[in-house]
């Protein structure tokens, strides 16, 4: 490819998705990010689209946007999500809701719409980040962790129908990182879990992006479907 | 966009699909030709395809459709069955836009 990649990072206010952002911008991609909230990145090769992931005519008219600017997406990381530790018992219908449109539905609509775009790239990458709460099964975390197993059964059939495109769809499950989304969570079960993994450390955000790196190299053309996790679990 | 014009797009959209296919696999190109379900050789993945050429010319003329129903896969209600009901489709599409 003889021009800067195009990728797409949802979630890319912070943690993960901003660490991803930036991450691509040093290897001199060209990044568009969205996120609920304003960002902090000031790069000139970066674009910030503020929007909720389950709103679909932001989304369609970020996609809008996307196609006349740039013609074509090379790469989608749906990276955004969002998570509420509860018991079954005490989630309220609006928090399951919101936790499976989010981590989900959000998912599902930016495929939906990237698949137009990254079918011109040629040689398109889709990656879903999904979660070690999938295999742990832990209570406390179910509708979080069914959204994540939804996204890991999405991505395992996207791969399937986008294959004929040229397109591969995988996803990471990272083990606990320090974000936003883990400081919920009470310290002494987050270090439990950590205890548990075949490498007992904290992931940082390069884990993460080492893994989508191996997933976006021209090379892995022919690793579509699958689902890595971090840590040793799976 | 008039009808005429409409089928026009999704008459070429068909013939691009056809470039792709072997010649005893290729679809009928005519104004009341099957698309999807009896008649048709075409998968529910070479109809994504299909849908995906179309909603690209049409986005290429100006207009952001998006081709998605849930009677994609009716035998009897999908409104990809054949030309005439997608061209139709596409122009309701179009009017509600507007």
């Amino acid at each position: 490819m003889n021009r800067p990649r195009h990728i797409l990072v949802t979630g890319a206010t912070q943690g993960i998705g901003l660490a991803l952002a930036k991450h691509y911008l040093q290897q001199g991609d060209v990044v568009v990010g969205c996120g609920r909230g304003e960002s902090t990145l000031d790069h000139p090769h970066y674009t910030h689209a503020c929007l909720d992931v389950t709103d679909e005519p932001a989304v369609r008219r970020l996609f809008k946007e996307i196609r006349s600017r740039l013609g074509c997406l090379d790469a989608l990381i749906n990276n955004a999500g969002i998570a509420s530790m509860n018991p079954i018992a005490l989630t309220p219908f609006e928090t399951a809701q919101r936790i499976m449109g989010t981590n989900f539905l959000g998912t599902f609509l930016f495929t939906h719409a990237a698949i137009r775009l990254l079918r011109t790239s040629g040689s398109g990458r889709i990656v879903n980040v999904t979660s070690i709460a999938v295999p742990l099964r832990l209570e406390g975390e179910a509708i979080y962790a069914a959204s994540k197993s939804a996204t890991a059964t999405f991505t395992r059939i996207t791969a399937r129908e986008v294959g004929q495109f040229g397109i591969t769809c995988n996803a990471v499950g990272p083990s606990p990182v320090r974000t936003r989304l883990t400081e919920s969570v009470p310290e002494d079960k987050i270090e439990a879990l950590i205890a548990r993994q075949a490498v007992p450390r904290w992931a940082n955000p390069a884990d993460v992006a080492n893994v989508v790196d191996f997933f976006l190299k021209p090379e892995s053309g022919m690793v579509t479907g699958q689902v890595v996790y971090l840590g040793g679990y799976g | 966009m008039e009808v005429p014009q409409i089928r026009e797009v999704v008459l070429q959209a068909i013939e691009r699909i056809n470039l792709a296919r072997r010649p005893k696999d290729r679809l009928e190109v005519s104004a009341n030709a099957p698309i999807f379900g009896p008649g048709s050789g075409l998968d529910s993945l070479g109809l994504v395809a299909l849908l995906i050429e179309v909603e690209e010319a049409l986005q290429d003329a100006g207009h952001d459709v998006t081709l998605s129903d849930a009677r994609a896969m009716s035998q009897t209600q999908s409104p990809f069955r054949d030309v005439p009901s997608l061209v139709a489709f596409i122009a309701s599409l179009m009017a509600e836009a507007r």
